[in-house]
């Protein structure tokens, strides 16, 4: 048998029945391996049922389960409890909901809400550029898509808009605007003047404050604030007359 | 007296779409480009349609490029075949290996991400049974956006369907059908944020719930795979077909069960017994590590079982091991970067220098609800229930007959997927709205609700859950047999019986997840109780359904399993033909689609 570890985790949690928010700590005894989302389903299955988490894949894939643990949001289906105890030196655990949309209950939060930001930055192709002669696909050299694929790799789990300093009232957020530049920098997208226009609205890159506290959480490991730098430098145009 | 359950609200959209993963937005997308402005309402259970299972997948989605020098798409509908172990329907391998390619360049033209040669062309991959020739030499015919084609698709179909205004509805459940005088009219919607149950009352209705394999103990499917829409066609008095055939992938990794592509193996990797040696090859001379998933599935048990595999010290699981120490530091850096990390994040293992435990993992479903080639639910094989259609993993059309190559399903997804949306654009030019929410409405929801919130006793859920998945995993896993099987029916009967002595700690109907998880664990129940029961009366062997007690295939079972169960435990079986026209229609290859042997 390996190495056991005793935590204590301090979970906020909201009733919306009673409209009632408070701390609960609950004290688990578990092995090394076992990943965050299992010790809530272990609160769950031994201890109370009525604690509500979210998680989905629980693989990394889907960006479902970000929390914030110690307030680091990351994604909990990741967190094994021997690399939480290491990189927090400690084994009491503050378990916190992101803040990017209200909470419905406990840890789950409104992601639909949050997801209205990246709908507004239209992550499809605005208008297609014309195909490729032989009439199948586009054409795209690795190279030219080598500038770009790390931030298709985006799963909007919201843990970099969590973390950005920026206020998200006025900001749509890193991720929202990931979305934009990868279309930016995607050949088959012609409406370059209407993706400039997003990026550099009032809600756009002139909110980002340089923290770069979205690369530093990216469950991903994405360089977001590259990317938005990238921006920032002017690098994908200017939007005419401004 | 418990609470007064009631309908909230009634929605008209002209489309409802049950399950909004990969097939379901493809046939949303195709819907809106063929009849602009069509008012779809599109449910999941998910936060978001980009959360949905179809984005974790990996490896790729098979299609012959017409400009391909030596790939034919004869050769893939026979590997379709041989891999299915005779019993796809050829009329369905031939419209979807046809119009495989063109749904790739749609995908791309659309947005998807996919890897590129160095002509800028979309790269290719081999894949488990694909192969050139009829069968001689593997074949580069999957398609790829990386180790995260899923991913791919989904993000494409998913703003597609932003783009023409399809509205979401999240973290929502389709809890019951509705019909007037036989035709489907939408769906009773129980909606987890608000608590409230809603009548989406709609011209057609689009089921397309996905993956149903959550009662495994070890399983690569999400929290959500429960089962709930083959619940809801069963509750309706429809049948499902081939719930024996359930697929095990052979290389989940070691505890979680989380799946690590056969891209692994399509790039190079190979399985390893405790003994280092490459055992496939004793089993499978010609396509080896790259066999199709039963076969490897029953290698990796078999290698266990007498005592070659190895155990894991932190999860206490048997399992082998897959090496990928000798792919060149490009291909784990770049091809498989997102599988290989999960190694490393969950096992604490590095593949670049260590060997990866594995072990098969419960993956994927062949069958489900019966439609036609149009993606139109049956009620028999003759008749169709109209109004109501259905794509992707939930539906069997049947593609996969007994056994599914990979990169096929989601191949499935974005074809059958098209062929559904245009089926139901043509459905929709004379098709009424429905009238007034049904009389009956809500009758089986509210009961089953109410039966939830007001059972009373000691049994714990985790432990039923628990007690399923072992039993599934142990008696109607990867190798099954008639006593074992008898005994899980058995046993599933004692589950139900327990199951109705569990009590709610909390009575909310908002966000209360252990309420879902009670209603979720009825299906559970259900749909393990329909496959223990036709994997019983399957006396053979064919594609992942292996009886040990039968290990050959046989002529007399050279047909589908429709099941019925209105009642639990009470199955009705009857029988569907499997389609034949390629073989009948006497081609040049015809002999090659006959009843042939299956070898690797």
């Amino acid at each position: 048998m390996s190495q056991e570890y005793e935590l204590t985790l301090k979970i906020s949690r909201y009733d919306p029945d009673t409209d009632r928010a408070w701390v609960q700590d609950y004290h688990l005894k578990v092995g090394r391996i076992l990943r965050f989302v299992d010790l809530f389903r272990k609160i769950n299955d031994e201890q109370d049922p009525t604690l509500a988490w979210s998680s989905s894949c629980e693989h990394g894939q889907c960006g479902t389960c970000g929390m914030k643990i110690n307030g680091k949001p990351l994604l909990t289906c990741e967190l094994l409890v021997e690399n939480a105890v290491q990189m927090f030196k400690t084994q009491t655990f503050k378990v916190e909901p992101l803040t990017v949309a209200p909470v419905i209950r406990d840890l789950v939060i409104d992601l639909e809400k949050a997801y209205e930001r990246i709908h507004i930055v239209k992550p499809y192709i605005i208008e297609f550029a014309p195909p490729h002669p032989e009439g199948d696909e586009y054409r795209i050299p690795p190279r030219v898509l080598e500038a770009y694929v790390e931030a298709t790799r985006c799963i909007n789990c919201f843990c970099c808009a969590t973390a950005c300093i920026s206020t998200q009232k006025n900001y749509l957020g890193p991720n929202a605007m990931l979305a934009d530049i990868v279309r930016l920098m995607d050949p088959r997208e012609v409406a370059n003047e209407e993706r400039l226009k997003i990026l550099y609205s009032g809600q756009g890159i002139q909110r980002c404050r340089t923290s770069q506290a979205c690369t530093f959480v990216c469950p991903k490991q994405i360089d977001v604030a590259h990317f938005i730098a990238l921006g920032k430098e002017g690098k994908f145009g200017k939007v005419n007359g401004v | 007296m418990g609470k007064q359950l009631r309908i909230d609200s009634v929605l008209r959209p002209e489309v409802l779409i049950i399950g909004a993963g990969g097939a379901g937005l493809r046939c949303a997308a195709e819907i809106c480009e063929r009849r602009p402005g069509t008012r779809i309402i599109a449910v999941t259970k998910v936060y978001s349609p980009q959360k949905s299972h179809t984005s974790t997948a990996q490896g790729g989605m098979a299609a012959v490029d017409p400009k391909d020098p030596v790939d034919r798409v004869i050769y893939h509908m026979f590997d379709t075949w041989k891999g299915s172990d005779c019993s796809a329907d050829q009329n369905i391998i031939k419209k979807v290996c046809e119009t495989g390619w063109e749904q790739v360049v749609w995908l791309e033209r659309h947005g998807m991400h996919f890897s590129r040669t160095e002509a800028g062309r979309i790269a290719k991959r081999p894949f488990g049974g694909h192969m050139l020739n009829f069968g001689e030499v593997k074949a580069f015919r999957a398609c790829y956006e990386a180790d995260r084609t899923g991913k791919g698709i989904m993000d494409t179909v998913w703003a597609e369907s932003l783009r023409h205004g399809v509205v979401f509805l999240g973290q929502s459940v389709a809890t019951e059908l509705l019909f007037s005088h036989g035709r489907c009219v939408g769906a009773i919607v129980f909606v987890e944020p608000s608590g409230k149950f809603i009548a989406i009352l709609a011209q057609a209705t689009v089921m397309a719930t996905g993956g149903k394999t959550r009662m495994y103990q070890v399983s690569t499917n999400c929290r959500q795979n429960t089962g709930d829409g083959l619940a809801l066609i069963l509750q309706a008095g429809l049948p499902v077909m081939d719930l024996e055939a359930v697929q095990f992938h052979p290389t989940g990794i070691v505890g979680p069960g989380i799946l690590a592509s056969e891209a692994l193996r399509g790039e190079g990797g190979v399985l390893l017994n405790k003994d280092g040696e490459r055992f496939m090859e004793r089993y499978a001379p010609t396509a080896k590590d790259l066999a199709p998933r039963d076969l490897v599935s029953r290698c990796i048990m078999t290698e266990i079982r007498e005592g070659r595999g190895c155990i894991h010290p932190d999860h206490n699981m048997p399992h082998v091991w897959l090496d990928l120490r000798h792919l060149p530091k490009y291909v784990h850096r770049t091809k498989i970067q997102e599988v290989t990390s999960f190694f490393r994040k969950f096992v604490g293992v590095d593949p670049e220098t260590e060997l990866c435990p594995v072990v098969p993992t419960a993956h994927y479903q062949m069958g489900g609800a019966p439609t036609n080639e149009f993606g139109e639910v049956q009620k028999s094989p003759e008749e169709i229930v109209p109004g109501l259609f259905a794509c992707g993993e939930f539906a069997a059309a049947s593609l996969h007959g007994h056994n599914r190559l990979g990169t096929n399903s989601l191949l499935e997804l974005i074809t059958m997927g098209k062929v559904v949306g245009e089926r139901v654009v043509s459905y929709l030019a004379d098709a009424e709205a429905p009238g007034d929410v049904p009389e009956e409405a809500g009758q089986h929801v509210f009961s089953q609700f109410s039966n939830c919130l007001e059972r009373k006793g000691h049994q714990r859920y985790a432990r039923i859950r628990d007690r399923l998945r072992v039993l599934m995993m142990e008696k109607v896993g990867v190798f099954r047999s008639e006593k074992p099987l008898t005994e899980a029916i058995d046993e599933l009967r004692e589950l139900k019986r327990m199951a109705s002595r569990m009590e709610l700690s909390s009575k909310s109907l908002v966000m209360n997840q252990e309420l879902l998880q009670f209603w979720e664990l009825d299906h559970l129940l259900d749909i393990s109780m329909v496959i223990a029961q036709s994997a019983l009366a399957r006396k053979e062997s064919r594609g992942a359904h292996y009886r040990e007690d039968y290990p050959e295939r046989k002529p007399e079972f050279d047909f589908h399993t429709l099941a019925y169960m209105t009642e639990f435990g009470k199955v009705d079986f009857a029988k569907r033909p499997i389609d034949m026209s390629i073989y009948k229609a006497r081609g040049k290859n015809y002999k090659k689609f006959g009843m042939i042997e299956r070898k690797y």
